[in-house]
Formats: structure tokens, C-alpha cells, sequence
């Protein structure tokens, strides 16, 4: 049981799980099913939620624990829930068709990556006190906020627009807790709520978009310009 | 106390409303709840000028001059659209445009009184929440309450417009998101700060010159980015022309006008940080750059529109990117000139709005084709402060936003943005030349058959009322109101 009071160890496994964190993100990128992408955001969620427990139980800041909860809670069960069960009931194709073929998404995903790495490093203050945590989770938030973006412009179906929204979601979620152990709970309770709302907005309108879909008429859409 | 009723009134409100069961109910609980809410804003805006800033539970909720002004506008515009809705609601009832896809008509008069309060509710949170992080919480719900207030006539077209809205939206915010967890680490090592006062802008701003510099300056960037997304500054402005277009009037007209206001409120106190951390250049500078760019952006829009609402949401985007300008310009000018423009433009293009759907419903459509003119005859009152509204809004003198452009061009003159000040006066002749063009051949232009209108109190009441305010503050603007614009400002200037 030495290990789990020993700082070192801690900021090992928190770096560790960032790295995994990144890791199915850029499988989000690879992943063309549709179910799967919205399995894999669960686990990435979970593993956030394990971040924040870990940095809560290492720092003995009993306040994270909360924002964990709610992590697991909302995103990791409720939100993939909801969003399987939207897959299910309005029957759409489950490949994703990506702008960008998959190879080349993963390239790039690869060079934003280094590209979050060096503006990391513009953060990372040795002098500022207990910041031993920062300075890879920094990387790998700002990584998932970039390919978050990427996502989102490479992505033409509603749904997995939603999921990378939800992605940049979590991007900032994790540089919150590696910078500042955390939004103030109060401001952190608001945020989950948001986000609990938006997915069940954006889900209402993803079904009537698609309801609309049979019969759309594309002159129709065209007004919507200039 | 006062603070606390301010929020607690609209969502009552609109929980009354969701369970009310008749029509007359609920639009007698909106009337009276935004009549109320505007009575409250104007008291606490008595209370600011008379006391100074005001908080409660620890400052929690906190407002000072400019919150109170930004209250104000809000509640007043609420309280116009709330006494417009009535008619507006009840001639779509009346023609049958409820009807299309067999929602029952009480449905519908649910969603919209029910919404409508927790989208005002969200606003006036913005402006009360000293908190930067509940701000950005409040922000975004008003884009959450508001998406189904765009889809409310149920087209295919409106359901492209609320989803471009919310995503564009939601991404935009994301970043804010960010920003506004960088300017909490900047402020992370000093004593006391992870508490949750550590992330209020009233202790941040007291310590700002010893905010970390490196994070402000990219918490600005992002903040910039999410909250001119909101604001719709250009390039993040394409959802704003679908929703304008397609949301009913009265939330279009607060949508274009208090929401906005609150978008621009939120990056003047990401602007009162950073200026007070890093100096007013580097804020100024970016916020010049995208303020331009509104403006240019939205020239050639207007000049080739041919939806008449469309072309009022190309104008808000200019109108909110002189306002990022004036911003951009800083000092005690152009801070003042920023908090003018923001209450004339409140007026001004709430009033375009509701203008702009009375001419809607009475020709069944918003393009200017089919209008083909005539609007003075039909409907003379409409008519007449339509183009009122319109000369007001371009710059024309005697009207007030005349005197706050002016007050820009000044401030950038004084301050030396020469090319800005160019740009400004170019792209102003342009808007100009357009949305009169346009507006004035919708108004005045030959015209087709159709009959003179019937008169409607609902419909000519609230337009005449607004016309009436944008008169007056052409000429006179109330001490106390000039107070609390010069009260506003001062906030931004510090000092």
C-alpha cells in the first residue's frame, strides 16, 4: 500500500491514463462505426473520471472527487446511453463518411498533437508550486481540444458532430483539473448540467433533422444562404 | 435581495407557464412578469447609481454599473417583445401557420411563453454572475434555451438554422470554456484563490497586474473567439443571418439585441482583465482586427439581400462589430462610445425587428420581391417607423447612433488608428447605401394591390413605443440614464 501514498507513483499513473486518454481519441478519429466512436468517448470519459479521482486522492483534495462523480456519471454512462439509444431509434447509416480519408485524419491528428506539446511547454513553470502534474496532461488536454476541432470540420453527420463537440468537451475538462485541480464545484456542476442539456438538445434536433431528411427538398435548403 | 428577484421573477415565470393551461394565463404571466422585471432592473439600476455596485451571498451575484445597464436593456427589450408576442403569436394562430404539422396551436403557445422566460433568465444571469465560470455556464444556457425558440415554426429550414446555431454555438463556447480556465490558472497562485471568490472578476480585475501574462494573453485569444462567436463577429457570424431569419420576431428581436448585448459583456470583462494584466494594446489590437472584418464582411451582404430579415442580421453583424471596434479603441472615449452604441442599437434594431414581422404577417413573406413595395400605404405606421427605425440605425443625424459612430470615429482619430478609421467610415457609407436602398424601395416603393391593414393595438402599440424612445434619446438622454452609460464605461476605463 506504499504505492498508492507515494506522489511519484501518482503522477506516473495520471500520465499514464492521459496517454490513454489520447490514445482513444485518436482511435475516435480512426473508428468509422458509428456505435463504436460513441463507445470509445464513454471509456475516454471513464478515464477522465480516474484522472480526477487519482489528482484528488494524491493532493488530498476531497472536492475533485465530486467533479469525478459527475465525470463517470454524466459522461462516461448517461450521455453514451442516450446517444446509443438516439443510434437505435432513428435507424441511420452507422458509417461514418470522414471528409478526409483515415490514414490521412490520423497523420494529422498526429501533428496536432505535437503541435499541443509545444504550447504546453510555453505553460509549464517549474517554479510554480506542486505543478509536477501539469505539464503532460496539459499537452495531451490541449491535444483533444485541437483534434476535437478536426473532428468537428471533418465530420458531416449531425451525430458525430455531437460527439466531437463533446470531445473538445473533455479537452477542457482535463486542463481544468491538471492546471487548477479543478473549476470551483459550484462552476463545475453548471458546466456538467450544460452539457447534459446540449446533448439532449442537440439529440431532439439530430431526430428531427432526420425525420425531415425523407422528405427534404433541397431547394429549400438553399434558402438558407447569402 | 433585489438581485435575487431579478432571476427569481422570469423563472417563475416560465415554470407558471409551462403548467398554465390556457393562453390568456400564460401571456398574462409573461406580461406581468417582464413588466415586473423591468421594474426590478430599473431599481437596481437606481440602487447602482445611488450606492455603487451591489452583491450578494459573498459576491456571488454582483453587479456595478455596467451589469445594471446590461440589465436594463435586457429587461426592457424583454418586456417590448413580451407585449409584441401577444399579437404576433395570435395572428400565426390565426392564419393557420401553427396548424402545418398538426402540433396543437397550445403547444406551441407553451413553448414560446415558457422558454422565453428562461432565455431572459439566462441573460440577466450573465450580467449578474460575477463569477466568470457560472458567466460562461449562463452564456451558454442562453444559447440551450433559445435553440428551440429558433425551430418554433417546425420548417425544414429552421431546423438547419437551430443546428447550425447550437454547434456553431457550442464549439464557440468550448473555447470561451477554455479561456476561461486559463484566466483562473493565471490568477492560480495567489493566496485564497481555490475558493470559488478565485474565479470571480471582481477579485481577479483587484489583482489583474499579477496575473500570469502568458496564460492571460491566450485566454484572451480564446475568449475572443468563443464569446465573438456568440456575439457573431465575423468569420464565427453564418449562423446568425439563419437564425435571425427563422426564430419568431420577438425572440429574433432579442436575440439580435440582448443577447448580443450579453456576448459583448462577456468579452469586455475578458477585456477589463487582460487590458489591466498586459496593457490595452494587445487586447485592442486583436479586437480591431475582427471588429474590421464584421464590418466588412457584412457590406457586400447587405447591398445584394433580397430577405429583409436576413439583411437585418447582416447589419447586426456590422453593428456588433463597430461595437467590438469602439472597444478596440479603448480609452475613456471610445469605452463610452462602446456603452452608447450598445444602448441605441438595444433600441434601434429591437425595434427593426418587431417592424420587419409586422411587415412579415401582413404579406406572408419575408422576401423583398414579393413585397414589391408599398408598405407606407398599407400599413402607415409600420411604414413610417420602419424607415424611421432604418435612417436611425445607418448614422443618419439627428438620431443617436449618429452621435455614438461620430463619438468612434473621434476616439480612433485621437488615439491614431488611422486605417481603422478609413475602414470604418467606408464600410459605414456602404451599410448605408444598402439598407437604405433596400428598405427605403420596401417602404416607399410603388407597390402592389394589396388593401390598407386593419389597425391592431398589439401590433402598432409596442413599435410606437420603441419609436418614441428612439426619438427622444436622439435629442435627451436622461441624466440618470447617462449616469449609469458613463458609469459603464468607467468600469471598463478603471479609475
Amino acid at each position: 500500500m506504499d504505492l498508492l501514498q507515494n506522489p511519484e507513483f501518482g503522477d506516473k499513473m495520471v500520465t499514464l491514463m492521459a496517454a490513454l486518454v489520447l490514445v482513444l481519441q485518436i482511435a475516435m478519429v480512426g473508428q468509422r462505426w458509428l456505435v463504436m466512436n460513441i463507445r470509445l468517448f464513454g471509456a475516454q470519459s471513464f478515464l477522465l473520471g480516474a484522472i480526477a479521482a487519482a489528482i484528488a486522492w494524491y493532493n488530498h483534495a476531497p472536492h475533485i472527487y465530486a467533479a469525478a462523480g459527475m465525470t463517470v456519471a454524466v459522461k462516461a454512462i448517461l450521455v453514451p446511453i442516450l446517444l446509443e439509444r438516439l443510434v437505435d431509434r432513428i435507424d441511420i447509416q452507422h458509417e461514418i463518411a470522414p471528409i478526409i480519408n483515415v490514414p490521412l485524419s490520423i497523420v494529422i491528428s498526429g501533428g496536432l498533437t505535437l503541435v499541443a506539446y509545444t504550447v504546453g511547454e510555453s505553460f509549464y513553470h517549474p517554479h510554480a508550486r506542486e505543478a509536477s502534474l501539469g505539464h503532460n496532461t496539459l499537452a495531451v488536454a490541449i491535444s483533444l481540444f485541437l483534434i476535437g476541432f478536426f473532428m468537428m470540420l471533418n465530420r458531416r453527420k449531425a451525430l458525430t458532430q455531437v460527439l466531437a463537440l463533446l470531445t473538445l468537451e473533455n479537452g477542457v475538462f482535463l486542463a481544468a483539473i491538471c492546471l487548477t485541480y479543478g473549476m470551483p464545484l459550484i462552476v463545475e456542476i453548471g458546466v456538467f448540467f450544460d452539457v447534459l442539456v446540449a446533448v439532449l438538445v442537440l439529440g431532439i434536433l439530430v431526430f428531427r433533422i432526420r425525420e425531415s431528411f425523407e422528405s427534404m427538398d433541397v431547394s429549400k435548403l438553399r434558402r438558407l444562404r447569402g | 435581495m433585489l438581485l435575487l428577484l431579478l432571476l427569481v421573477v422570469p423563472l417563475a415565470a416560465g415554470a407558471v407557464s409551462a403548467l398554465a393551461r390556457t393562453r390568456r394565463t400564460m401571456e398574462t404571466v409573461n406580461l406581468a412578469a417582464f413588466g415586473l422585471g423591468f421594474a426590478l432592473s430599473l431599481a437596481l439600476a437606481a440602487q447602482v447609481l445611488s450606492a455603487g455596485p451591489v452583491s450578494l451571498w459573498g459576491g456571488f451575484l454582483y453587479a456595478d454599473h455596467l451589469s445594471a445597464l446590461v440589465c436594463l436593456l435586457t429587461g426592457s427589450v424583454a418586456l417590448v417583445c413580451s407585449a409584441y408576442a401577444v399579437g404576433y403569436l395570435r395572428e400565426d394562430e390565426r392564419s393557420g401557420i401553427f396548424d402545418e404539422d398538426g402540433i396543437a396551436g397550445i403547444a406551441q403557445f407553451r413553448k414560446y411563453y415558457s422558454l422565453t422566460p428562461l432565455f431572459v433568465f439566462a441573460m440577466l444571469l450573465v450580467a449578474l454572475a460575477n463569477n466568470l465560470g457560472v458567466m460562461w455556464v449562463a452564456i451558454e444556457a442562453t444559447t440551450l434555451a433559445s435553440v428551440f425558440l429558433v425551430t418554433f415554426h417546425g420548417r425544414v429550414t429552421s431546423l438547419e438554422a437551430a443546428w447550425k446555431y447550437a454547434i456553431i454555438g457550442g464549439v464557440g463556447l468550448s473555447m470561451a470554456l477554455f479561456g476561461t480556465v486559463l484566466a483562473y490558472y493565471s490568477g492560480h497562485h495567489l493566496p485564497g484563490s481555490d475558493t470559488l471568490a478565485g474565479l470571480n472578476w471582481s477579485v481577479l480585475a483587484g489583482h489583474a497586474a499579477q496575473l500570469d501574462k502568458t496564460t492571460m494573453r491566450l485566454a484572451f485569444i480564446l475568449a475572443l473567439l468563443g464569446y465573438g462567436t456568440k456575439a457573431g463577429l465575423a468569420p464565427m457570424h453564418t449562423w446568425k443571418p439563419d437564425a435571425y431569419s427563422e426564430a419568431p420576431v420577438p425572440s429574433a428581436a432579442l436575440l439580435s439585441s440582448a443577447t448580443l448585448n450579453c456576448a459583448l459583456y462577456g468579452l469586455v470583462r475578458f477585456y477589463v482583465l487582460t487590458s489591466r494584466c498586459l496593457g490595452a494594446e494587445y487586447p485592442g489590437g486583436l479586437l480591431l482586427v475582427f471588429g474590421m472584418l464584421s464590418m466588412g464582411i457584412s457590406v457586400p451582404f447587405v447591398l445584394v439581400q433580397k430577405n429583409f430579415r436576413r439583411l437585418l442580421a447582416y447589419h447586426t453583424i456590422d453593428h456588433a462589430g463597430i461595437m467590438v471596434t469602439a472597444l478596440g479603441i479603448g480609452g475613456r472615449l471610445g469605452a463610452l462610445a462602446l456603452m452608447l452604441h450598445m444602448t441605441y442599437h438595444t433600441v434601434a434594431k429591437s425595434l427593426l425587428f418587431l417592424c420587419a414581422g409586422n411587415v412579415q404577417q401582413q404579406f406572408r413573406t419575408d422576401l423583398f420581391d414579393k413585397v414589391k413595395g408599398g408598405v407606407i400605404r398599407v400599413m402607415p405606421v409600420t411604414g413610417t417607423v420602419f424607415l424611421m427605425a432604418m435612417l436611425a440605425i445607418v448614422g443618419m443625424p439627428p438620431f443617436s447612433l449618429f452621435q455614438s459612430e461620430f463619438l468612434i470615429v473621434r476616439a480612433a482619430f485621437d488615439a491614431g488608428h488611422y486605417v481603422p478609421t478609413v475602414l470604418f467610415i467606408l464600410f459605414g457609407t456602404g451599410i448605408f447605401a444598402g439598407a437604405l436602398l433596400h428598405v427605403g424601395g420596401l417602404v416607399l416603393g410603388q407597390g402592389g394591390e394589396q388593401p390598407a391593414a386593419t389597425v391592431h393595438p398589439w401590433r402598432d402599440l409596442p413599435i410606437l413605443a420603441l419609436a418614441a424612445i428612439l426619438a427622444v434619446i436622439g435629442f435627451w438622454l436622461p441624466a440618470p440614464l447617462l449616469d449609469l452609460i458613463r458609469g459603464a464605461a468607467l468600469v471598463v476605463t478603471g479609475g
